[in-house]
């Protein structure tokens, strides 16, 4: 579904990036690790076509993302805060972008219906603009966001970050049960081992830009995790 | 001293943005204009009694003088209103810190009066006071009108930025004060009273009666006070939003955008930006101001023989708001503009909305120009050219300028100590257009066929208007080539 060719990206002489090859088949559950600074997020955004590589390509579906905006027709996307325009209420928000995804009345009431429970009464209904939500509340607008259009392709940068312990677990729920259908490519970042390897089976470590190692999930993965990054 | 360090910052902030290295022809350019003004205010003011002497050969020059002295402290009033951009301070990195809140205060209050426009016009008022009123009253009231000139130039000062500052915060004392400066126009205008000789009685009081420059000093204070006393009560960033619960509004209700499609709810996302921002909604109260502005200028006999400026003008309240507003149209998004790269399918329509809001903007001020005509069919004409002429040229030209706009902008910060306004930057980077028509009526205007110069102004226009779908598809696809760019300056 998505692979990467030979990718790098450098800032001011430095390279940030450097990933000869990666591939990441449907249905697949990536999950990203590594520290601050090890180039989670720069992969995310190439990927997204936010920023342009300094060479190399990334591949969705076969095709090159810079092509065009084909490829914004099946995925889904919740980076960070930049991401919500914060000056609509989560209503406006919602109904602006179902109008770009081009669904119907009765999907966005569907959308609604299916995450009530994510929303658990602290979204909706509050007459409240974005901005004025706390950074927890404008996460689940963002990750929600991101799914609401049903996409194949669904790319979370730290998604488990500022939510309460609840909304973290209700959130691991919703993404299990994604990967169990088997249809939608997840690529998950995370400063967390344990919810990454809750929800991903397969973990990528990403240190200085190289991807150092790239394992499926077992049973002593965390253990093995952990004690990488202790001995980093 | 904690000034210092504050200025220290703040020089240092300014020097390191990439915006300001990248703008260095930008600050020449209004190095140059400022040395250009310098050399005319410093021959004037060594010249200003003969001046006088040579227009008003048979009156006072100093009677003279003190009567447009009210007429000049309104002129630079307005000037400052556009011109001068408000002082600004990231204060949350430093109310935590042991610093005492009224030295950040005073800092933010005290801070315009390094603004160069403070000092230029000193050029013309000390040689006019040793030369001119020394010899015919004496040294010390020559002092004394000078001071008190200083002042009012910094009461002038004080007073532009307590009102821009509230421009954001309660537009309506904005309202009130251009209304009071529009009665006093109009009233001067019919003659029922004169400015003048207003002017020139009080002036010249002073100069009999010197404890009057106790007015002055009050003033400077006065105005001072006010600022500080505002941000004062500012200082708090979470009170100023939790005192007034913010409403929502019903702006996505309008039905006709409903039926545009996605140009539609592009559209009206824009108006909500537009509207639920104090800085930008602070420029649509500033829209009277706008549109007033030809009051200064049709009515005036001294004008009506030079269409040349009037077509200046004419640019100016037709499309200034335009012009604002695509100066800055992606800019504006900056705090989401990777969700418009990651979700948006459709970039036509996408440049499309931004150019139909453009072309709103400017037909509603156009719309508003209108009464106009009383002063004269002519200044229609004038006001229907130059609003073909905006709609035609001048906004394709700034909206694929603006696709090199990579400063962020966020809007959601402070308004009180972090509200930029218009400046003189902003207006400096739309002077060609502001000028090209100008240029391009003078071969006209000088040969006696003013008339056709105009229609020409218009015709450029219209053509652009007529060829409006590949303008925008270059638009488009500058903004394709730049996007990347945009963001990465967006995300800083």
């Amino acid at each position: 579904m998505i692979e990467i060719k030979n990718l790098t990206k450098i800032y001011g002489g430095e390279t940030v990036l450097d990933i000869p090859g990666l591939k990441i088949n449907r249905g697949d559950s990536f999950g990203l690790v590594g520290n601050n600074g090890a180039g989670k997020t720069t992969l995310f955004r190439l990927i997204l076509d936010l920023i342009r590589a300094n060479s190399g390509e990334v591949l969705s579906g076969g095709k090159d993302v810079r092509e065009g905006n084909f490829w914004k027709y099946y995925t889904g996307s919740y980076l960070d805060q930049r991401f919500l325009i914060d000056f609509l209420t989560p209503e406006e928000y919602f109904e602006f972008l179902s109008n770009i995804y081009g669904l119907s009345k009765g999907d966005l009431e569907k959308f609604y219906e299916d995450f009530s429970d994510f929303f658990n009464d602290e979204i909706l209904g509050k007459k409240k603009y974005i901005r004025d939500f706390s950074q927890g509340n404008r996460q689940k607008v963002g990750i929600a966001a991101a799914l609401m259009a049903k996409p194949e392709v669904l790319i979370l940068d730290e998604p488990f970050n500022g939510l309460d312990p609840s909304t973290q677990i209700r959130l691991k729920n919703i993404l299990n049960k994604l990967k169990d259908d088997n249809e939608v490519t997840m690529l998950i970042s995370s400063h967390d081992l344990k919810h990454v390897t809750e929800v991903c089976d397969r973990i990528a470590i990403l240190e200085k830009g190289k991807i150092i190692h790239d394992i499926k999930t077992k049973e002593g993965t965390l253990k093995e995790l952990e004690g990488y990054f202790a001995a980093s | 001293m904690i000034y210092t360090h504050f200025l220290k910052h703040q020089w240092k902030e300014m020097t390191r943005s990439p915006f300001w290295q990248k703008n260095v022809a930008l600050n020449i350019l209004l190095g140059f204009f400022l040395l250009i003004m310098l050399l005319y205010l410093l021959v004037l003011g060594l010249f200003i009694d003969k001046i006088l002497l040579e227009l008003f050969p048979d009156k006072d020059p100093v009677t003279v003088f003190n009567g447009i002295i009210l007429y000049y402290f309104g002129f630079e009033f307005l000037i400052r209103f556009f011109m001068q951009s408000l002082p600004t301070l990231n204060i949350e990195t430093y109310l935590h810190l042991p610093i005492k809140k009224s030295a950040i205060v005073h800092y933010v209050s005290a801070k315009s009066i390094f603004v160069i426009g403070n000092y230029l016009t000193w050029l013309v008022f000390f040689p006019f006071a040793f030369k001119v009123i020394a010899p015919e009253y004496s040294v010390a009231t020559a002092w004394i009108w000078v001071g008190t000139m200083v002042m009012l130039i910094f009461t002038n000062n004080f007073l532009t930025t307590y009102i821009k500052r509230q421009l954001a915060n309660k537009p309506s004392i904005v309202g009130i004060f251009g209304l009071i400066l529009v009665g006093l126009i109009l009233l001067n205008y019919f003659g029922i009273i004169s400015v003048t000789d207003f002017s020139a009685y009080i002036f010249g009081q002073l100069l009999v009666n010197r404890a009057l420059i106790i007015v002055p000093a009050a003033m400077v204070v006065a105005t001072y006070l006010m600022n500080f006393f505002f941000l004062k009560s500012k200082l708090y960033p979470d009170e100023i939003i939790s005192k007034k619960k913010e409403k929502i509004d019903s702006l996505s209700d309008i039905k006709y955008l409903k039926t545009l499609g996605l140009t539609g709810q592009y559209i009206s996302l824009d108006l909500r930006l537009l509207w639920r921002h104090k800085r930008t909604r602070s420029i649509i109260y500033m829209a009277p101001v706008f549109l007033l502005y030809g009051l200064f200028f049709y009515p005036n006999p001294a004008h009506q023989g030079t269409p040349g400026f009037l077509i200046f003008v004419g640019v100016f309240i037709t499309g200034g708001i335009m012009m604002n507003y695509l100066n800055y149209c992606f800019s504006y998004e900056s705090n989401y503009f990777d969700n418009i790269l990651a979700n948006y399918r459709d970039f036509e329509a996408y440049i499309k909305a931004k150019y139909l809001l453009a072309v709103s903007i400017s037909t509603v001020c156009y719309v508003l120009t209108i009464p106009y005509v009383f002063f004269g069919t002519d200044i229609l004409l004038i006001n229907t050219m130059t609003y073909l002429y905006n709609l035609g040229f001048v906004s394709f030209v700034l909206f694929y300028i603006s696709t090199y706009s990579k400063k962020r902008m966020d809007l959601k910060r402070g308004a009180a100590f972090n509200y930029q306004g218009i400046g003189a930057t902003h207006w400096l980077s739309m002077l060609p257009a502001f000028l090209l028509p100008v240029l391009i009526y003078l071969p006209f205007g000088l040969t006696g066929f003013g008339t056709a110069g105009l229609l020409v102004i218009g015709a450029l226009g219209i053509a652009g208007l007529l060829f409006h779908k590949t303008a925008l598809n270059i638009v488009l696809k500058q903004f394709l080539k730049r996007k990347h760019i945009m963001a990465a300056g967006f995300r800083e």
